[in-house]
């Protein structure tokens, strides 16, 4: 569980927030607060006021995965399998075990095929699964994606997708345009002007924004 | 006014993309996965990029723009102020349209993309061009935004639109829909005939096809309309 409290930070104003453990989405307009709110809850910035505890710890005291909006921008390695092993080497973990985890990351992932390749020449969903791969390495109790998603096509989309259900990762918080993936997800915070309007399933969630523009098709016709 | 494809191969790297149609006045929907060459076509068509072979042939076309998918490429202004009155366009309208009013004295690389995709956006839609080419213009915005610039690119009559994209939630009406596939752009003709032939469609409109309903055109609305009218 993630409990916020007494929230006060730029643009939000979250009194009280509790999100539970899995695939969380995080919708609303541009500007509504998302980016603010993830860069919180993945401890790259500090509440000018309030407190947000990840199963009781700040998030600095977590193991943060972060993949940003334009993933080819995060990457700063040449070859795929010194960025995967990046967060692991940053540690100090000895090398074998590097080299053993990142093998296993990028199975999981697929993209095993990748692994030899130069960063730059990849497509744009290679990019955004390497930059998953990287964020996956050194198992993070708290994933946070930053609308990933908004450059990738459906396919691409989709195998992001699969591989976050497939993964072993507490909290994973998910900000999207893509309204049908949100539906999928096990809880929705919807954001405008720094507030968090609603907080529920995405039944409960899309039924309050029944007839909006973040309504998605599997819910029109009533 | 007609852009005519004469058997063209543009190159860019080791990528090869053969081309040939007629492009004619209206808006025409240019769909493929990332990588397929979508942004290879669009610097063609907008002369940024010479053929090997073929040719591009113009009729009629005076008055062209480029919107690139990184606005931040080729905004030019310091200012948001600044920026609007680069395009030879009066702000504060342009800023409002882009849901930016009061803001015309920030930095224009401050804005979030999804700002700067609505300033840059409203800019060209403030025109009118002949010839409008627009690669991902919808990237970056939530879906209320999506959902108000595909109504506006939708009403475009004037001249020839041409949208090049992989998105798959919000879509404008359209009048033609071409698909490249395998390095080859080809049309599926005029909608709503194109739909059904469409071989890579948005899970909304594949999920209104399997269900049966054959929307007139390809907006959410159209969709949607189509889908209920077959659940009665």
């Amino acid at each position: 569980m993630i409990t916020i409290t007494g929230l006060f930070h730029r643009v939000l104003e979250i009194p009280d927030l509790l999100i539970p453990a899995g695939r969380v989405a995080v919708i609303g307009p541009n500007g509504g607060g998302k980016t603010t709110l993830l860069r919180l809850l993945a401890g790259i910035d500090l509440p000018v006021k309030g407190e947000i505890l990840i199963d009781g710890v700040p998030p600095r005291s977590r193991e943060v995965g972060w993949v940003g909006e334009q993933p080819e921008r995060e990457i700063i390695f040449h070859r795929v399998s010194d960025e995967i092993a990046s967060p692991l080497r940053f540690r100090n973990d000895p090398c074998p075990l590097v080299d053993e985890r990142v093998k296993a990351v990028a199975g999981e992932l697929g993209i095993g095929g990748l692994l030899g390749r130069e960063t730059r020449g990849l497509s744009a969903g290679e990019k955004a699964k390497v930059a998953l791969g990287a964020a996956l390495a050194a198992r993070p109790d708290i994933l946070v994606l930053d609308e990933t998603d908004s450059n990738l096509d459906q396919e691409s989309a989709g195998a992001v997708e699969g591989i976050i259900r497939r993964i072993s990762c507490p909290h994973v918080l998910q900000a999207t345009q893509r309204m049908e993936l949100a539906a999928r997800s096990d809880h929705i915070l919807f954001l405008e002007r720094g507030r968090v309007l609603h907080s529920g399933s995405p039944s409960a969630v899309f039924t309050a924004l029944s007839g909006t523009p973040f309504s998605p098709p599997s819910m029109w016709c009533g | 006014m007609r852009v005519i494809l004469d058997d063209v191969i543009v190159r860019r790297g080791s990528f090869q993309l053969t081309a040939s149609g007629t492009f004619s006045k209206g808006v025409h929907l240019v769909t493929g996965p990332v990588g397929s060459g979508k942004s290879t076509l669009a610097l063609a068509l907008a002369g940024a990029l010479r053929p090997v072979t073929g040719q591009i042939v113009e009729d009629g076309i005076g008055s062209r723009t480029l919107a690139l998918p990184f606005p931040e490429y080729h905004v030019t202004g310091e200012t948001l102020e600044r920026e609007v009155a680069s395009w030879g366009l009066v702000p504060a309208p342009v800023l409002e349209a882009a849901g930016l009013s009061g803001r015309g004295g920030e930095d224009v690389l401050r804005c979030s993309q999804g700002e700067l995709k609505r300033l840059v956006l409203s800019c060209i839609l403030a025109r009118e061009w002949d010839l409008l080419i627009l690669d991902e213009p919808c990237s970056s915005l939530d879906c209320a935004w999506k959902e108000a610039f595909a109504r506006k690119l939708g009403e475009r009559r004037k001249g020839i639109t041409i949208l090049l994209t992989h998105e798959d939630e919000v879509l404008p009406r359209v009048d033609e829909i071409w698909e490249i596939q395998a390095g080859r752009l080809a049309s599926l003709g005029r909608v709503p005939e194109a739909i059904p032939r469409w071989s890579r469609p948005p899970r909304y409109i594949r999920a209104a096809l399997d269900a049966g309903a054959l929307p007139e055109n390809i907006t959410r609305k159209d969709v949607r309309d189509a889908v209920c009218r077959t659940r009665g």
